[in-house]
């Protein structure tokens, strides 16, 4: 399944912790990141698909300019959610797909918060009956993807080649992908390589 | 049901469309009024018994009389694939292409990137077709009709023998690999696993060439491997034998 990338940005550290503490009651499969400075931005949320932001209205008055234009922009890829904390916001409320507010309390917050979360899982599960690719699989995926042999992935992931072959022959019948150049789109679509290692 | 010449061709058209691409390949334009098969084929020299043959093996995926195309002489089954290859580098390819310049225009500019992929995903296919066709058309058609001048002049000569010991049918089996592979890929890609595609129609239209594509390719690889393989090895086979004798 898809994973989404959650960043929490919030100058205070019992802010983030809290947040990633609700975070990790649900199941999905998310990888979270903290961060305390506006320049983190660029580096993790405008690149990333699938992101859920969430950012509290004192952290985006920290914000240059530049960085508050990236923040209106409305792509379905980025789900934002606002903390009202203190000070005055300088975006429009629209830009926000939520908003949590001073007096939530943690089931409100939960709640929330899960509703992003699906809103951002659901285009990749609807309809899709997939099988499952293992993390091992991934792995290898990832590698084949990469351009290794199955002699050199052998020896990065310390395993025989015939396991590669096995994992291989798994992962082909499992997406019905049989090249390595539909591997290597496929791991680009789900984001275990990014575009830049293709070109 | 079985096509025959009597047959007039618009009724064929109507009764499976896919068969104009391969009238088209024969050189056929459209505007043959009540014309039957036969009359039509003597207006543009073909062969009838081997457009009727193609026709029926394209329309019926059941009827492929393997032994009846293998006496067609080599000329008549490679210039029919050559028809192919033709179409396939000069129409069927474009028309995909462009199809899916069209869907990768449809993506907001940010996630473009991933769907540049799938164009160049395509351009190496395009690029793997292309090369399999070269070498078909530049060394083994070549090939074939030495093989099949010296049978037919009931004469192994030295150069032949050599020619034959030097590449033969039998490493053309070996090399003839399966170009429809990538296809298959893209068909899933664009099936399964593709983000939401901005406009699902345009993904459909793709869908249906690749599709299309895919059966006629694995068409015409079955005349190359099961008529014009066994074809030719029967005569290598005949040129080595009374070569020595
Ligand atoms: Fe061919
Ligand atoms: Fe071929």
């Amino acid at each position: 399944m898809e994973s989404i990338h959650v960043i929490i940005a919030d100058l205070s550290q019992l802010t983030r912790t809290g947040v990633s503490a609700i975070l990790r009651q649900f199941g999905y499969p998310t990888s979270c990141r903290e961060i305390m400075h506006p320049d983190r931005l660029t580096d993790y949320v405008f690149k990333n698909h699938n992101t859920l932001l969430i950012i509290s209205n004192s952290f985006i008055s920290k914000c240059s300019s530049d960085q508050l234009r990236n923040l209106t922009a409305r792509t379905r890829y980025l789900f934002k959610i606002l903390i009202r904390d203190s000070g005055t916001l300088l975006l429009p409320i629209h830009t926000f797909n939520e908003i949590i507010e001073p007096e939530d309390n943690d089931k409100i917050i939960f709640r929330k918060l899960e509703k992003q979360l699906q809103g951002l899982l659901k285009p990749f599960t609807a309809g899709i009956v997939q099988e499952e690719i293992s993390d091992r699989e991934k792995e290898v995926l990832r590698l084949v993807a990469m351009g290794f042999t199955n002699k050199e992935i052998a020896e990065k992931l310390f395993i025989s080649a015939h396991t590669v072959i096995t994992h291989r022959k798994n992962i082909t019948s499992k997406l019905g992908i049989k090249t390595i150049a539909g591997l290597t789109v496929y791991a680009v679509i789900h984001k275990l390589i990014s575009p830049d290692i293709v070109n | 049901m079985l096509i025959h010449s009597k047959m007039k061709l618009a009724e064929v058209i109507h009764l499976n469309y896919h068969l104009l691409q391969i009238i088209s390949r024969f050189g056929i334009n459209l505007g043959f009024g009540d014309k039957s098969i036969e009359h039509v084929c003597r207006d543009y020299f073909i062969d009838v018994d081997f457009f009727l043959e193609i026709l029926n093996s394209y329309h019926n995926k059941d009827y492929f009389p393997q032994k009846h195309l293998q006496g067609f002489s080599v000329g008549l089954i490679v210039e029919y694939l050559r028809k192919s290859h033709e179409y396939y580098l000069h129409t069927k390819i474009p028309e995909i292409e462009q199809l899916l310049q069209r869907l990768s225009d449809s993506y907001p500019e940010e996630t473009r990137e991933t769907y540049q992929l799938i164009d160049k995903f395509f351009t190496g296919y395009k690029l793997e077709l292309s090369d399999h066709i070269q070498r078909e058309e530049h060394k083994v058609y070549p090939y074939v009709f030495s093989v099949e001048n010296a049978y037919l002049a009931r004469n192994p000569t030295v150069e032949i023998v050599s020619s034959i010991h030097n590449y033969s049918m039998d490493d053309f089996e070996e090399e003839h690999d399966n170009v429809e592979d990538k296809l298959y890929d893209l068909k899933n890609i664009l099936i399964k696993y593709l983000p939401l595609p901005a406009d699902p129609r345009l993904c459909q239209a793709v869908l249906f060439e690749l599709f299309r594509l895919e059966t006629d390719l694995n068409d015409h690889a079955r005349i190359e491997d099961k008529v014009l393989v066994p074809k030719v090895k029967y005569m290598e086979k005949w040129i080595l034998e009374h070569f020595n004798a």
